[in-house]
């Protein structure tokens, strides 16, 4: 490439990438500093000085029952629904990579839940699960179920269903457009050295999908320690702090603690926790020189 | 590549580091407080939608085609969500902003929000209930001019509950359950004159579990989701009992006996089924779907709740058959929901003109008539035709209305401690751990 077109692809690269780094600086990179500013700050409604206080906020929240007992839940939380959401959106991808009839119906009905905003989904399983008036626990109750799906032993697996319910779909999405690209000559290959269904699977598939399988991981794992809406309209945390998130926490602690803070800090904490993950994830995201492609 | 990103990450780590040491542009630096502007033009206001956002707009349509031209002012009301209109005013108020002149606030979180607020002393706040002012004054100061009244009644489906009374033939029955449910004798007793061990009687009376021949599924339905809502019901069988937040000298005071047998009523009310599992997620919503499904006999409720389970339309079921009793024991949580002058205003004569209209009979009545409770006796005796519970409200809010100590985290109070008691509540945690943690936390936020 000559010195000049070397010039005027660089120039056009920077031009074109322009507005996403703008977007990116202006929504993205400064409330993040801000955020982190604000965490080495005494910043609270009931008093809006907000005089410097150093590393106090961050001693304040590693000593904190709350903050510690909502990580816990959260990592749990997150864990279960991502192992889980990847192994069924793997399960599912796979059933719906083939021809079928009906299949752009089932395919639609499949994507529904992640269209629909979380806050909204949560107020539609507010209702459907009511003891009282909920569609739910009436068709249970028609076939001799009597439970109490809120109650505190059923509450956190109800929990995770409804995440697995929700968000399934966008796991499956994922790998289901990975195997769109997927090389059916290795299939065939497989199928001619006489490798079994499940083989093929363990063997063939799964090595080659890792990449696409790892990108869901991770965007399903980063979400869902993030996860609010949900649960906060359902149990606000509850009962007790038994079903409390990081967001939860860092949400109460700012609105209705006033301790923006000590929030920011969480928040804080939080991503410096989430930030190694990126380029392990990333490495195995992207492929390798020599993969089969 | 790697030089670059190197590169890369010492800024970042440096800009991070030289940011933290500069004051944040929500604090520190100070901002100008407002000013009282020409007493003219636009006054911008929030409020929540619901029952108080849709009369506040007719008040507000009044205004501004009446005495608001001969003001000179008009008000411009924005409804935000009902769940975060808090969270919203606090994020302004915290970056000192003048983008809304009248913010709506309650006296559960006046104390809280009083460092971005103007006082409103030369007000006249004569015509409220006192109990609603002086709920919302922090320091001796009036911060807020009250709005809409909440208190808390019993509901009940005085169908089932009159006819237990007046039928000799189940007084046998009743005995037995109440003596085995609360260990004393009991007859049944008109709604008006229980208190907490009536209710928990009737509460087993009227479960199916304890009682087959019992025409509700549950006798009630407790409000013990983790919500900051639900410990201004709970506090009415705190008070019941004899208990309170706080000892007169200002410390806290959960730990005590009467705090326990608080607990402990909802705990045993909820482990032996005489309130629905789903508790544990109930309130106001909850609480009017198990009255109005017919599932549940009774229950503590908002004075809000009563309306809807009159009106045929909205409860085909139990229309006609909902009555109002005070709360048992004749204590009930009274708060204001209120209008207050933001500090950082630019705007605050106009502002103050709305206030003074707002707290004549005149506004008042429009707010009643719209569909709201204000928190002016005179209005509320007046207007009883347009809500038969309004006489009921003024009278238990005269005589038996209470209001929890106002301070600088009163509202993250009523969340620590359904925080801490909510498991109590259920009977998952042991009441008086539960109640220590509490009173520690309250004793901390008191400071």
């Amino acid at each position: 490439m000559s010195v000049q077109n070397k010039a005027g692809a660089n120039r056009a690269k920077w031009v074109l990438g322009a507005p996403l780094i703008l977007f990116t600086v202006v929504f993205v990179a400064v409330p993040v500093f801000q955020g982190v500013q604000t965490s080495f700050y005494a910043l609270t409604l009931q008093d809006p000085s907000a005089p410097f206080a150093g590393l106090q906020n961050y001693r304040d929240l590693f000593s904190s029952p709350g903050f510690l007992n909502a990580a816990r839940f959260t990592v749990g939380f997150a864990l279960a629904v991502t192992t889980i959401e990847t192994i069924l959106g793997f399960g599912l991808a796979m059933v719906v990579n083939r021809t079928f009839p009906g299949k752009k119906i089932f395919f639609t009905l499949l994507l529904m839940p992640i269209m629909v905003a979380p806050a909204l989904l949560g107020v539609m399983f507010r209702l459907l699960l009511n003891g009282d008036i909920g569609l739910v626990p009436a068709l249970l109750d028609k076939i001799g179920l009597q439970i109490s799906l809120f109650a505190p032993d059923s509450v956190v697996p109800l929990l995770v269903v409804l995440d697995i319910m929700q968000w399934t779909p966008f796991t499956f999405l994922i790998i289901y457009a990975g195997l769109q690209s997927f090389p059916t000559d290795v299939l065939e290959a497989a199928q001619i050295d006489g490798a079994g269904r499940l083989r093929t699977v363990a063997s063939v598939i799964l090595p080659i999908m890792k990449p696409i399988i790892f990108a869901a991981v991770f965007l399903r794992l980063i979400d869902a320690i993030r996860t609010f809406d949900v649960i906060y309209v359902l149990t606000a945390g509850g009962p007790g702090t038994k079903t409390t998130t990081l967001s939860i926490f860092i949400y109460k602690t700012a609105f209705e603690s006033g301790g923006f803070g000590l929030a920011a800090a969480a928040s804080t904490v939080i991503m410096l926790l989430l930030l190694p993950l990126v380029p392990f994830l990333v490495k195995r995201i992207a492929r390798q020189e020599g993969d089969l492609a | 590549m790697g030089k670059h990103v190197r590169i890369a990450g010492a800024v970042l780590v440096s800009a991070t580091l030289a940011l933290a040491g500069c004051a944040p542009s929500t604090g520190g630096a100070k901002v100008a407080a407002g000013g009282a502007g020409g007493g003219t033009g636009t006054v911008k206001m929030v409020l929540w939608p619901g029952p108080e956002g849709d009369a506040m707009s007719k008040v507000v349509t009044k205004y501004n085609a009446g005495k608001g031209k001969s003001d000179g002012v008009k008000v411009d009301m924005t409804l935000l969500s009902r769940q975060d209109t808090f969270s919203k005013e606090s994020t302004l108020m915290a970056a000192k902003s003048s983008a809304q002149d009248i913010y709506f606030v309650a006296s559960y979180n006046v104390g809280q929000f009083a460092a971005s607020l103007d006082p409103l002393s030369e007000i006249d706040a004569s015509n409220y209930f006192p109990v609603a002012v002086d709920g919302l004054k922090y320091q001796g100061k009036q911060y807020a001019l009250p709005l809409d009244v909440s208190n808390h009644f019993l509901l009940y489906r005085k169908d089932l509950v009159n006819a237990l009374v007046a039928d000799p033939s189940q007084k046998s029955a009743y005995e037995a359950i109440a003596q085995k449910a609360t260990g004393e004798n009991r007859d049944p007793k008109p709604a008006a004159q229980w208190d907490w061990t009536d209710f928990k009687a009737m509460a087993a009376y009227f479960s199916a579990g304890t009682n087959p021949k019992s025409p509700t599924k549950y006798g009630t339905i407790l409000q013990t989701k983790n919500l900051l809502y639900n410990t201004m019901v709970w506090d009415d069988v705190l008070w019941g009992m004899g208990g309170s937040w706080t000892t007169p000298d200002g410390k806290a005071n959960l730990a005590t006996p009467e705090a326990q047998k608080a607990v402990e009523l909802y705990a045993d009310i909820y482990k032996n089924g005489w309130t629905s599992p789903d508790s544990s997620q109930a309130e106001f919503p909850e609480t009017q779907a198990a009255l109005k499904s017919g599932k549940a006999a009774f229950a503590i409720q908002w004075s809000a709740g009563f309306a809807e389970l009159s009106d045929k339309v909205k409860s085909p079921e139990v229309a006609g058959k909902i009555a109002i009793a005070p709360v048992p024991s004749k204590k009930t949580h009274v708060h204001a929901l209120a209008v207050a002058l933001n500090k950082y205003s630019n705007n605050k004569a106009a502002a103050k003109k709305f206030f003074s209209y707002l707290a004549t009979p005149e506004a008042m009545t429009v707010y009643a008539e719209a569909g709201g409770i204000p928190a002016m006796p005179k209005v509320l005796a007046d207007k009883a035709s347009v809500n038969p519970a309004f006489p009921m409200i003024a009278e238990s809010i005269n005589k038996y209305g209470y209001a929890e100590p106002v301070f600088p985290k009163t509202f993250q109070a009523y969340s620590k401690i359904a925080e801490d008691l909510s498991g109590a509540w259920l009977g998952t945690v042991d009441a008086a751990a539960a109640l220590k943690t509490a009173n520690s936390n309250l004793q901390g936020l008191l400071k």
